[in-house]
């Protein structure tokens, strides 16, 4: 098992690497005159071209990447070119933001996917159709849709929850609770219809197999056939399709920042990258490889854990 | 019966986190404590660096600064920092009188040394405020209390841009360490910079200043927040987290102003049209006929423009000055009815019967889908072939340094000083960058400035004679909502699109 995380490990530091060059290229790619954008119209080429030298962008691409990169490995992302804040500062205050609400988002699509997927899969019948048409509507209906609709109702309307901003959890649990409640909650609909799918659909296939008839046969408890041993095959799958929707919660996340108007990393992304902010966007696309990394880690442990076969794969 | 009683149980767990939850936001609302107010806007500082300051982001700088001159709602000059000023005889001297006794906040002194320091950084500085000081050739210390600026032409616009961000003073000690100023500002203004509760680039927190020179803030806390969408700040005034903002989008504002809880004001802030920058056909030949210009005019049907882009929020309009300049004339507005006949006539009479070709760069932040096929499908009747030309990343670069565009479709705000309107649309410059003029505008624009006092009937036959000549071709000036609470009585701004923040206060 540990060889298994070291090699996932620096899989991931492989990654990170080719991740943050490709990064880098793309955005010196489009021309965005970051010099020009920053002295105003009116600038005359001189002054253009002494920012770009203050910038350093007047050197060769690879150059400025590996200047990055030195300054990065030791903690230095730098200041944003535009508003001057200091950018390991920013993330600092944004990514609870986002953080606070895919970990939420990803252990209530766990928590409801099993137990919808167990129900359907084990009751079948009727129930099963409900979860199927929930499960359908969920994944049909456009995410923008339902959090508009959850904002005017919860928000506007019924007045449960505030319809914008934020409150750190360290600042108060209460004012958290009730500030990430409809995020999360449209952003859930969505990965529980379709996690619950997966699981209802494995649970079902395991339900066939051979052994569990015979586990049947000795006379133990559906409820421990159910948990013991169905649960811990069909989870394997279903946890891999938990992990990408982790990782697609980051492109729902850029929306529900936007409506709700949470000071998140998803919004910060869109607006800075229009800019041109490398220091800020390369710092952005680090930690998301980092979390991406240790999610599909975090699955693969567990998956192995569940199931010793995958562990040696 | 085992299985109904859970599901009891899980409904009931449910309810109660809702209910919980539900009470907590109740106890714990920002937006409904009176001693705070809370601003919503889409337009955020690059930085907190005066030199940065601009249109709808000034508000965020005059928390923390002061500017010298106070400019009132109505567009009035009253004292702040400078407490007198006078022009001599020739209008090329600016005598200012300083409040004496102000500290900045980090406790340096303010007087004539950190004028002179503030408005020389401002010229070194390249931005727009260097543009809005170019007539400043020298700034001189007379003593601690009083400074003059000297001019190398009469500058109607100057007092404006002291009062403006060219106004805005900070600390000279924060001078050594731009980068600092840039998230730590240090004026001697009403408020100071929350940093600890500042999210920059989403919340801006103010507090007021205990030891503030002029009469005691309005209010304890000011925030600043800035959203993508409207669709969040109106949601955020509907449900009071937000006590006042200015929308742009006509479908918002609609909305908001059948809200029986707020107050609605108008705002007829800036204009849209496309600025003919070709007048002497370089880029386009066709157009440096006026007979050409006069017909793309009247090609355009602004009326239906309004109503079916903008909901009819606005007026329509042909000239550039706006309603508060001494040059406007309400005549002008209606001075090219929709008349695809009589373009035609005129396009015929100039040679260019068969048409000619016309691009013009889109920027889709401010040419929507609508608007674009709007005017296509207005050139196309009158045989003019509109090409919107994708923009790229570069296109301001292209526009304003390369020349390689003819005109473009602008949003621009509606200057309240006439001076200010030669500046920036008529004299050569940025948004005459082709530099073109005639013998009318020459003989104007000298008469304008050598008696700035007794201008009013040149400024009024200039503004007559551009619109003649179809020097610009403006569609309608696009009306705004300000929308408060109703405890927050927000007043609009001469010369800005939102409000200062000085303009808030308890209803």
């Amino acid at each position: 098992m540990l060889t298994f995380i070291a090699r996932r490990l620096a899989a991931g530091v492989f990654l990170l690497f080719v991740i943050s060059l490709l990064a880098y290229l793309l955005l010196s790619i489009p021309d965005l005159d970051v010099a020009r954008q920053l002295l105003g119209s009116g600038a005359g080429q001189a002054e253009v071209a002494a920012k770009n030298h203050e910038l350093g962008l007047d050197r060769p691409v690879l150059v400025q990447y590996l200047d990055w990169l030195a300054h990065a490995l030791r903690g230095d992302f730098g200041t944003s070119w535009f508003s001057g804040e200091d950018v390991t500062q920013a993330l600092r205050n944004r990514l609870p933001v986002t953080a606070s609400l895919m970990v939420s988002v990803t252990l209530i699509t766990a928590v409801a996917s099993f137990l919808l997927g167990v129900w359907a899969g084990v009751r079948r019948g009727a129930v099963d159709r409900f979860v199927q048409v929930l499960g359908v509507a969920g994944y049909a209906l456009p995410g923008f849709l339902v959090t508009l609709v959850i904002v005017l109702v919860f928000a506007v309307q019924l007045r449960w929850f505030p319809a914008i901003g934020y409150t750190g959890l360290t600042e108060s649990a209460s004012g958290w609770l009730s500030a990430v409640t409809l995020p999360v909650l449209s952003l859930s609909i969505g990965s529980i219809a379709g996690v619950s799918q997966q699981v209802r659909g494995s649970v079902i296939e395991v339900l066939r197999q051979d052994y569990v008839r015979t586990l049947r046969a000795r006379g133990l408890s559906p409820a421990r056939i159910v948990f013991r041993h169905v649960l811990r095959n069909a989870s394997a799958p279903a946890l891999a399709v938990l992990g990408m929707q982790f990782v697609g919660l980051l492109g729902g996340a850029v929306l529900v920042e936007q409506i709700f108007g949470l000071p998140g990393i998803g919004s910060m992304t869109v607006s800075y990258t229009t800019r041109g902010d490398i220091p800020v966007i390369m710092a952005l696309v680090v930690f998301t490889v980092i979390g991406v990394v240790l999610i599909n880690l975090v699955v693969d442990i567990l998956i192995g854990w569940l199931n010793p076969k995958a562990r040696t794969s | 019966m085992q299985r109904s009683a859970r599901t009891t149980l899980v409904a009931a767990a449910l309810t109660a986190a809702f209910a919980l939850s539900g009470c907590a936001d109740t106890g714990g609302g920002s937006g409904g404590s009176d001693d705070t107010l809370d601003i919503a806007t889409l337009t955020k500082p690059q930085s907190l660096d005066p030199k940065v300051a601009n249109g709808s982001a000034l508000p965020f700088f005059q928390a923390v600064y002061d500017t010298l001159v106070k400019r009132e709602p109505d567009g009035t000059y009253s004292p702040m920092l400078a407490t007198e000023w006078s022009f001599d005889e020739a209008g090329t001297e600016l005598t200012l009188t300083l409040r004496t006794g102000v500290k900045f906040q980090d406790g340096t002194a303010f007087d004539a040394e950190a004028v002179k320091a503030n408005l020389e950084r401002f010229k070194k500085g390249g931005g727009a405020d260097a543009t809005d000081l170019a007539a400043v050739t020298s700034i001189e210390v007379v003593d601690a209390a009083h400074v003059k600026l000297v001019l190398a032409q009469p500058d109607p616009g100057l007092l404006f841009y002291l009062s403006d961000s060219a106004g805005l003073m900070a600390s000279p000690a924060a001078f050594a360490k731009e980068e600092e100023l840039k998230t730590k500002p240090v004026g001697t203004g009403p408020y100071r910079l929350d940093a600890a509760k500042t999210v920059v680039g989403t919340k801006w927190v103010y507090t007021r200043s205990p030891d503030y020179w002029g009469e005691k803030p309005p209010y304890g806390t000011v925030t600043m927040s800035v959203f993508d969408n409207e669709t969040a700040i109106v949601n955020g005034l509907k449900t009071d987290q937000i006590d006042t903002a200015l929308l742009q989008d006509v479908g918002q504002q609609v909305s908001m102003k059948s809200d029986p809880n707020v107050t609605t004001t108008d705002v007829n802030f800036d204009f849209q049209g496309i600025l003919l920058f070709d007048r002497g056909g370089k880029v386009t030949p066709a157009l440096g006929d006026a007979r050409v210009r006069q017909a793309l005019n009247h090609a355009v049907d602004r009326e239906t423009m309004l109503s079916a882009l903008r909901q009819g929020r606005g007026e329509v309009t042909a000239q550039v000055f706006g309603p508060e300049t001494a040059a406007y004339d309400p005549a002008l507005d209606t001075a090219y009815p929709h008349d695809p006949e009589k373009a035609k006539a005129l396009l015929k009479e100039a040679g260019y019967e068969k048409g000619f070709k016309l691009h013009l760069p889109r920027v889709t932040a401010i040419v929507n889908d609508a608007l674009a096929s709007s005017l296509k499908s207005d050139f196309e009747k009158v045989g003019v072939e509109l090409v919107w030309d994708a923009p790229d990343a570069a296109v301001l670069q292209k526009v304003f340094v390369n020349k390689e565009y003819s005109g473009m479709v602008m949003n621009m705000g509606l200057d309240t000083v006439d001076g200010i309107v030669l500046r920036t649309l008529v004299l050569p410059g940025t948004f005459n960058m082709f530099g073109t003029t005639d013998d009318t505008v020459q003989k104007l624009v000298g008469s304008i400035q050598a008696k700035p006092d007794a201008a009013e009937a040149d400024l009024k036959a200039l503004n007559e004679h551009l619109v003649e000549q179809g020097w610009y071709l403006p569609f309608y000036r696009m009306s705004y909502l300000l929308v408060s609470d109703k405890d927050v009585k927000a007043t609009p701004q001469s010369g800005m699109a939102v409000p200062s923040i000085y303009n808030y206060s308890p209803a």
